[in-house]
């Protein structure tokens, strides 16, 4: 989720950015539809074509999305040593 | 690149619910074709990351199924599926148990192959572990064969292959002064021996080479369980003193808890030799010799040096070894060589078990699911689609897998525990380190699953393929025969089964004629009211012939005195024991004989009291026994059995006639032998399968060894009431004087002939319950067969057949398949039979007697089988059958 908060991600790019393997990456994105928290869309026909290539899927976050990941983000923030959050690397 | 992942996800394609799989499609070519469009336009080829993204691709498409089945799988399949097999009891019962037999078989024997041949000895780096032998040059490669000191000293010099050589010898001391005395399996080992076998004390050090010469300290190392159970593992006996054998030994190392070898010690002694050894024992071959082969040598390298060095000693010394050479073999092959052939035969046998195990679900589950074609073609015309269908039959099968797997699972584990705990005399060394194998159970668990469920699915899939769903229904209802391309397939299942259970019974048969022949043969003796114990005599305390003879005297005079006793005596080297004693007649009439006629005369040597041949019931053919008058000092007297009298002296009479043999080991330093007095019967001295080997039995009064066996005769004819009796003789005669080996005659015997008894009644259970799986598929066949004809049998009745006539043409459908079946299992066995010749005791592999009676049986079965449904066929009412649907 983290991820795909930056914008909307295509499953190749995500699979990139975590370093997942795909069949890790893809059940989860379904599984995060089906809850609601993610949803997807086709990217624009005419932009693919440009490129010389049929069009992507892509995911974004819902709201509900959103907030999820707010709450486990401070959720894991929680689980830290007292004091300051480290700074996350990357 | 792309064409391969187009290629991948239209095979996966079908496995994703119909109405996400364009989208599904669409998703994954698009993110494939723009990767690679990326590639190209980055000049980077990305074969590998492509490749494990074609994966993701199945991974993603089965957990979209599996996220579609998941519910409905788990509430309504489930529900189902249990309902649907407590409908059927006794074809749930049947497959549970069939998969409980085929798992649990299978894995509890292969649990004993692992331990004994496949998994690696016990010891660190087990792959350069070998033994050496002394060969005879016809024999050269040859497992076995003891070694001379002499012989060992220089191998161990000159050989270039071996990081470290060292001798051993099974030895067996009195443990005293703590307690009760014990005798206790030892070892006696040489310097390098820790070295080679690579195993290092836990506690204190090992032998090592300053140990070696004559006169050092004389320390013991303990085993860890004796440290455990005798000295309550206190860790500062090391350093301590302990008697063994009336002698005061310095314990210095225990070693860790697991290192056996030799297999039964469990404690170890330095092995010594005096300079005088060394110079005039090179023909006393009694050790035995490890070694640990250099990292970088071969085995075959190690065979070529040590062949090399042979050859020199066999010309520097030829009176003693110009006949000889030398073997290297790995250490596992000297410790279950014996063993290996009879175990893979087993593992075949069980193998074919299994195979029958799958064969067997595969039929009945496809009877059951055929069976099963009109509900399945009705829920189709309801709508469900192939899929559903595929799924609710795997949810059945799956759930009868699971049942049948634990149930194999605990099978497996009884087995497992009930192999490693026989007693480990049988023979078969390692096999007490039996344990359940995960990696096999897992391994029997998934052959018989995968039956389950391809056969239990299959129907699925062929009843929603044929599309016109209604001709379906209406076939299925109304048929009047059964399909006969189905029809064809179960009964090839049932010829395949009977065949594998022809093999197995004639195998179980050949053994069990062959075990017969071995119960017959006369052992010799007939001493079943005959308790059995061994004395060793401390050497510090028992060390002049005079106090030995003194001691076994009195003991045998005072277990004779004994109400219940009705005969004793002593023996050294008991029949059935493994006991060799052999040693070259030297002397014949006086006159010393060739080299060669020394070698061809060689005798086994038996030194007893009076009353022996009386007590175990030996016949005295001619002449006469020994007599309490022939005693050390007077006149030598010696005895032979027929055998023996038949090699000196052929056709003459042995009576009367002297004979010497070379003394090349124990009897003192004399020349032992005398004037031959009488003749008693062959004994079968190695088990009933060995040939007699010529025996001398020499007067103990006259050769008095340390270590005796006692047997006494029971009055009451049960042996072991005298246990007790003959203990406390012993106690009172010298505390320190352990009872060990307390065995009866009968026990011995049995014991002798426990491989085969075991092997037979493992091979004869696979081949019942083979037989009895055929029988259940043969049975399973044809009551379908039966069911399937209903309305043809009811209009066969109808139209005048006899009930007699339906019974024979049901009976005859049986009858083919099985003669069938059993005409291919006669060809198969005689083929697999041949890998029993070595365990067959004067029974032919192709024993006519045998084949005809698996035959006959086999046939018998079938029609015992086929009885039922080919009776129910007969009752069936013809008015019935017709308004039948």
């Amino acid at each position: 989720m983290q991820a795909i908060s930056g914008g909307y991600q295509y499953g190749f790019d995500i699979i990139d950015q975590t370093g997942l393997p795909s069949g890790t990456v893809y059940p989860a994105l379904g599984r995060l539809e089906r809850d609601g928290l993610v949803k997807s869309a086709w990217e624009n026909e005419h932009d693919a074509h440009a490129e010389g290539r049929p069009a992507r899927r892509y995911y974004k976050l819902t709201a509900p999305g959103v907030k999820a990941l707010a709450e486990s983000a401070s959720f894991y923030r929680a689980l830290l040593p007292a004091g300051k959050p480290k700074p996350v690397r990357g | 690149m792309l064409r391969f992942c187009d290629f991948v996800l239209r095979a996966v394609a079908p496995l994703v619910p119909y109405d996400i799989r364009r989208d599904w499609l669409r998703e994954w070519r698009a993110e494939f074709a723009y990767t690679s469009a990326r590639a190209r336009r980055t000049g980077r080829s990305m074969p590998v990351t492509s490749f494990s993204r074609a994966i993701g691709s199945i991974v993603h498409a089965l957990w979209l199924r599996w996220d579609r089945w998941r519910v409905e799988m788990i509430m309504q399949d489930l529900k189902h599926a249990l309902r649907s097999l407590r409908r059927k009891p006794s074809f749930t019962v049947v497959v549970v148990l069939t998969l409980a037999i085929g798992i649990g078989g299978t894995t509890a024997i292969f649990g004993a192959v692992n331990a004994v041949l496949l998994r690696p000895l016990p010891y660190p780096q087990p792959d350069g572990l070998v033994r050496v032998y002394k060969t005879s040059l016809d024999q050269q490669d040859r497992v076995g064969g003891s070694v001379s000191p002499p012989d060992f000293t220089d191998w161990r010099r000159d050989n270039t292959v071996f990081t470290e050589l060292a001798a051993l010898n099974n030895a067996s001391v009195a443990l005293t002064g703590l307690g009760a005395a014990e005798q206790i399996p030892s070892a006696l080992v040489t310097g390098g021996f820790f070295e080679v076998m690579g195993t290092h004390p836990e506690i204190g050090r090992a032998i090592t080479t300053a140990d070696d010469p004559m006169g050092s300290r004389d320390v013991v190392v303990l085993g860890y369980d004796i440290w455990r159970r005798r000295f309550g593992s206190n860790p500062s006996i090391v350093g301590q003193q302990i008697t063994l054998d009336g002698t005061p030994y310095e314990v210095i190392g225990v070693m860790p808890d697991g290192f056996r070898y030799p297999l039964r010690s469990e404690m170890w002694l330095p092995l010594r030799f005096s300079a005088r050894d060394l110079e005039t024992q090179r023909g006393a071959h009694y050790i035995d010799v490890v070694g640990r082969l250099k990292a970088s040598t071969s085995i075959e390298q190690a065979r070529e040096n040590m062949r090399a060095i042979a050859a020199r000693l066999a010309t520097d010394f030829p009176p003693t070894n110009r006949n000889n050479s030398a073997s290297v073999h790995p250490l596992r092959e000297s410790l279950v060589g014996s063993v290996r052939q009879s175990m893979f035969v087993l593992l075949g046998a069980v193998g074919m078990v299994l195979l029958i195990v799958c064969v067997n679900i595969a039929s009945l589950v496809l009877i059951r699911a055929v069976g099963r074609g009109r509900e399945l073609a009705v829920r189709a015309a309801m709508g469900a689609g192939r899929a559903t269908l595929v799924r609710s039959l795997l949810v059945e099968s799956l759930v009868l897998g699971v049942m049948g797997g634990v149930a194999g699972l605990v099978t497996a584990y009884w087995a497992t525990t009930a192999i490693a705990s026989l007693d480990p005399s049988i023979g078969v060394p390692l096999l007490n380190q039996t344990r359940l194998d995960v990696t096999v159970t897992f391994f029997a668990f998934a052959i018989a699953m995968m039956a389950t469920i391809l056969f239990g699915t299959m129907p699925a899939w062929q009843a929603s393929s044929l599309g016109d769903v209604v001709s379906r229904i209406r076939e299925e209802g109304g048929s009047t025969t059964s399909d006969p391309k189905r029809q064809r397939m179960r009964s090839m299942l049932i010829v395949a089964e009977t065949t594998l259970a022809v093999v197995l019974l004639v195998g179980a048969g050949l053994l069990a004629r062959s075990f017969d022949r071995l119960l017959s043969v006369d052992l010799g003796f007939s001493a079943d009211a005959v308790q059995s114990f061994a004395v060793a005599m401390p050497s510090a305390k028992y060390a002049a012939p005079g106090q030995r003879q003194q001691f076994i005297e009195t003991l045998v005079s005072r277990a004779i005195s004994h109400p219940n006793v009705e005969s004793a005596a002593a023996v050294f080297g008991l029949p059935l024991t493994n006991f060799r004693f052999s040693i070259s007649t030297s002397t014949r009439d006086g006159v010393t004989l060739s080299d060669d006629d020394q070698d061809r005369l060689t005798l086994q040597v038996r030194l007893i009291t009076p009353d022996y041949f009386k007590t175990m019931g030996i016949a005295i053919k001619r002449g006469h026994v020994f007599t309490v008058s022939d005693r050390l000092g007077t006149e030598r007297v010696a005895m032979v059995n027929e055998t023996g009298a038949a090699l000196v002296w052929p056709n003459q009479d042995a009576i009367g006639h002297q004979l010497e043999i070379g003394t090349r080991f124990g009897l003192g330093g004399d020349r032992a032998g005398g004037t031959i007095v009488g003749i008693v019967g062959d004994v079968r001295d190695w088990g009933p399968a060995v040939p007699v080997a010529p025996t001398l039995y020499l007067p103990y009064a006259q050769w008095p060894e340390d270590s005796m066996t006692i047997v006494a005769k029971a009055r009451n004819g049960d042996p072991s009431s005298l246990i007790q009796p003959m203990r406390a003789v012993l106690q009172g005669l010298d505390r320190d004087v352990p009872m060990y080996s307390v065995r009866s005659v009968p026990q011995i015997a049995s014991n002798a002939v426990a491989q085969p008894r075991l092997y037979l009644v493992l091979i004869a259970s696979f081949a019942g319950t083979a037989m009895l799986l055929a029988a259940i598929g043969l049975y399973g066949v044809l009551a379908y067969a039966v069911g399937q004809r209903t309305r043809e049998i009811g209009i066969r009745l109808a139209l005048g057949a006899k009930r007699g006539e339906v019974l024979r043409m049901v009976m005859a459908q049986a009858g083919r398949l099985a003669v069938v079946g059993v005409g291919i299992g006669l060809i198969a066995a005689v083929l697999a039979s041949r890998v029993l010749r070595s365990q067959l005791f004067e029974i032919a592999p192709t024993d006519a007697i045998t084949y005809v009676a698996v035959a006959g049986a086999l046939l018998l079965v079938s029609l015992i089988a086929s009885w039922i449904p080919a009776r129910r066929a007969a009752r069936i009412d013809p008015l019935a059958a017709l308004r039948h649907d």
